[in-house]
């Protein structure tokens, strides 16, 4: 079964993710709420997938995925920005920008978000 | 000279009366006012001697020369002082004629240079309550696009939190139909705000033009056939008069085609039990030669036109009138700052015949917003 990390600063958002793609029977989801922690996490999970809010309290998605990057075991491990500041037109093309990694705006419906992590996990 | 010689012979023959002798004043007086100062004086100096040789011939040689000497000196005078006032006022009213009309055109000349002066106010009047009006439009415009992004990540995290809910529900047998259709509703109505949410960020922000020359004519033809089945399902005929060779233009394909499919659209929606769509292209020149052709792209349908009261509001962002939840008011605002971004314009008019008129303005060489 798949691992899957959702990092985001609500709980609503953390949650209804992880119960929608659980109920998919094939991922085992984790989430994180502080964008502080989510190294930590991350490091004690060793996701196959990394879901990231863009705007976050003290810590925004960038960085957060900057410092994931930092570490060797998490280097390779694929990341879906999810962003509410920009329409779904701004986001086509936008990954160009920020290394390879795909950009979803909110809200996302639940055949994006599985499309967009099965494009990842079984290309 | 003739009239003294006449006045000096009707003298000689009535005898030295006074009262022929002012008869000398007539040629002094009408040569002094019509022939001028000099010949005036003339005439004054011929007068008194025409008077001299009268007295002379009737009364023969005088015992006092020096007398009529004086007399003949006095008269002189007279008559010359005569001829020279009249001389003088004949000149001073010459004069005050030509100063008349001289003032008369010199006023004339200002009243032109007024009227020209008053129409340059109005005309630079009339600029600058646009160039107001376009200033208050971009304020707005730049409100909007604060608010949209302000208000865009505060309601987009709910509503994913309000879908993802939904979807979960919906996964699941349902206890009735009941709650399958609420289900199923809460999940359209996220779909609509987000079409809403993310329709106002793109009209506040919107992407970059990806400009390519290319045909107008091939667009319109392309959203013609995406409105295909709705022109069909209400009976709307297709009228297409597009000049075949009109030059390409810069434009954003699938923008504009977006523009087009909106227009065309509204067109039926004014015509729900049938009519015809006239869609005109072509390439015109402008009154100003500088400024260079346009293309100009007319739609025209056969509907019941828009009221009066709606025209100068009918590209403000969210303002619509359709029902509330069928509209979003933002069709027709995003219609206009798509061209707007790409240097065109389009106005809304209703035609004398009926109906209502889009006139698209395409610059062949713009110069498209950033």
């Amino acid at each position: 079964m798949k691992r899957i990390l959702i990092i985001d600063d609500e709980a609503s958002i953390t949650r209804s993710v992880k119960l929608n793609l659980e109920a998919l029977g094939t991922y085992e989801v984790h989430q994180e709420n502080h964008p502080r922690d989510a190294v930590h996490t991350a490091c004690e999970v060793r996701p196959d997938l990394i879901l990231l809010d863009v705007m976050m309290p003290d810590t925004d998605g960038g960085e957060v995925a900057a410092r994931l990057q930092e570490i060797p075991a998490l280097k390779d491990t694929p990341i879906i920005f999810l962003t509410a500041i920009v329409s779904n037109a701004e986001t086509q093309g936008r990954e160009a920008s920020i290394g390879g990694h795909d950009f979803l705006a909110k809200p996302v419906d639940l055949a994006a978000l599985t499309e967009a992590i099965e494009s990842h996990l079984n290309p | 000279m003739a009239m003294v010689l006449v006045v000096a012979v009707v003298d000689y023959l009535t005898g030295v009366e006074i009262s022929v002798s002012l008869l000398y004043l007539v040629p002094v007086c009408w040569c002094g006012w019509s022939a001028g100062r000099r010949a005036g004086l003339l005439v004054a100096a011929a007068s008194a001697a025409g008077w001299l040789a009268a007295v002379l011939l009737e009364s023969g040689p005088t015992e006092q020369p020096w007398v009529l000497v004086w007399n003949t000196l006095t008269l002189g005078i007279i008559f010359a002082l005569v001829a020279a006032l009249l001389a003088t006022l004949q000149s001073t009213q010459a004069n005050l004629e030509a100063i008349v009309v001289t003032r008369t055109a010199k006023l004339g000349r200002e009243v032109a240079e007024r009227r020209w002066a008053e129409a340059q106010l109005r005309q630079a009047h009339a600029e600058l309550q646009s160039t107001q009006m376009q200033l208050i439009e971009a304020a707005k415009m730049e409100a909007v696009g604060r608010l949209a992004a302000g208000v865009a990540h505060e309601v987009k995290n709910p509503l994913m939190t309000l879908g993802m809910g939904a979807e979960y529900f919906l996964r699941r047998p349902p206890a009735n139909a009941d709650e399958a259709t609420l289900l199923q509703d809460m999940k359209d109505a996220v779909h609509r705000a987000t079409t809403i949410i993310n329709l106002l960020l793109d009209f506040s922000k919107p992407r970059p033009l990806q400009l390519a020359p290319e045909d107008l004519n091939a667009s319109v033809e392309n959203a013609l056939g995406l409105v295909r089945i709705q022109l069909l399902k209400q009976h709307i005929e297709v009228q297409r008069q597009l000049q075949p060779d009109l030059p390409r233009l810069p434009l954003d394909r699938t923008r504009v085609e977006h523009v087009l499919v909106n227009l065309f659209t509204n067109a039926a929606q004014a015509m729900p039990s049938g009519g015809t769509l006239t869609v005109r292209s072509e390439l015109q020149q402008a009154a100003d030669a500088s400024v260079g052709p346009a293309v100009i792209l007319q739609i025209d349908d056969t509907g019941p036109g828009i009221p009066h009261e709606h025209l100068p509001k009918v590209f403000e962002p969210f303002y619509t009138t359709k029902p509330p939840g069928q509209g979003t008011g933002l069709g027709l605002a995003i219609v206009h700052r798509i061209l707007q971004i790409h240097g065109a314009s389009i106005t809304l008019r209703n035609r004398p015949g009926g109906g209502a008129r889009a006139t698209l303005t395409f610059n062949p060489q713009p110069t498209p917003l950033s």
